[in-house]
């Protein structure tokens, strides 16, 4: 096998536990997008443009109320903005290839891509074949995460209401942040933005997410200077 | 907006955000502040809608007397404090929804 089409398969084997998490998060999704009203192309196609379970989850639920665009473009493109410091931890590894690579890798760059491609970029001695392993962790997140989509969308209205599908938004959310919230600053972050969004639930045009962000990020800040300075 | 606009907007700064780091129009280091905002972004926008989705009812209304929602998502908190695990976290949240719902 040739190092390339190794550290290809690398990448598909280190990311192939992840999927058990992607799968059940990809049907919720689906099923979500059809109920918010979204047709079965829009849905499928979401997953493709977007490609990022989070921002795409909100994106259902800003769609389904009467939400400006401006709202939901702000919305969904903070939730991704933390994909720079992905990027920028990356661009070291990356940044010589030519850019055709770099633009389908960029594309890729997901969260559990980049927790598992990271690892091995690090540990691994520097060799130029490194990238294949992000195009197999990547490509097989995208099967997967597309797969699951198109079931969960073609499942969409045949779940029943009384099951209130929905609720499986905070609990896959719940999932994802609970084990990560550590720091203070994390917490008071969590805090902040978590009330605010109660307090302020019924702001016109669904303005109550921005501001909870807004709130969340400038309680975690404050946190952390204020530790800062009774450390020194 | 048409809907489709919106996504493809909403995709074309995604894959910016994506791509941007990797083109060295960037700084290879941002200003601390910066990466400390911006860490604290997926903390600062999920835990909103986590709340929003438990203590807001479908008509808008804040509610916590015989929201079964609330319980749930402690079952499921703890869960995911203990098994970090989305298919455990989601089995348990589910489930005591369910049986409350069932039962009460």
């Amino acid at each position: 096998m040739s190092p390339a089409l190794s550290e290809f398969r690398q990448g598909l084997l280190d990311e192939l536990p992840l999927q058990i998490g992607i799968i059940p998060f990809g049907l919720v999704y689906g099923i979500l997008g059809i109920e918010s009203g979204m047709s079965l192309v829009q849905t499928c196609l979401l997953s493709v443009i977007l490609f990022g379970g989070a921002s795409q989850i909100v994106f259902t639920q800003l769609i389904t109320a009467a939400t400006p665009a401006g709202v939901i473009i702000a919305s969904v493109s903070a939730i991704n903005l933390r994909h720079l410091l992905y990027g920028l931890s990356m661009a070291t590894y990356l940044r010589h290839l030519p850019f055709g690579w770099r633009a389908v890798l960029a594309y890729l760059l997901t969260d559990e891509a980049y927790a598992m491609s990271v690892r091995r970029f690090r540990t691994a001695p520097g060799s130029d074949v490194m990238h294949y392993h992000l195009l197999g962790t990547g490509l097989l997140l995208f099967s997967v995460w597309q797969l699951s989509t198109i079931a969960g969308a073609l499942l969409g209205t045949a779940v029943p209401e009384f099951l209130q599908l929905g609720f499986a938004v905070p609990l896959s959310f719940l999932a994802i942040l609970a084990p990560v919230v550590r720091k203070r600053a994390e917490i008071a972050a969590a805090l902040g933005a978590g009330i605010t969004a109660i307090v302020l639930h019924d702001m016109a045009w669904n303005l109550w997410l921005i501001c909870a962000a807004l709130a969340g990020i400038s309680a975690g800040m404050l946190t952390a200077r204020i530790n800062r300075n009774e450390a020194s | 907006m048409s809907i489709w606009l919106i996504m493809i907007v909403c995709g074309g700064l995604t894959f910016l955000s994506r791509f941007l780091p990797l083109t060295g129009l960037l700084p290879r280091k941002l200003p601390p502040w910066f990466e400390q905002a911006m860490g604290l972004v997926p903390i600062a926008v999920l835990t909103p809608i986590i709340t929003h989705a438990i203590f807001i009812t479908s008509a808008g209304g804040f509610s916590i007397a015989d929201n079964h929602r609330l319980p749930a998502a402690f079952v499921a908190l703890v869960t995911a404090l203990v098994s970090r695990s989305v298919v455990l976290t989601l089995a348990t949240g589910f489930a005591t929804l369910w049986g409350l719902d069932y039962l009460i």
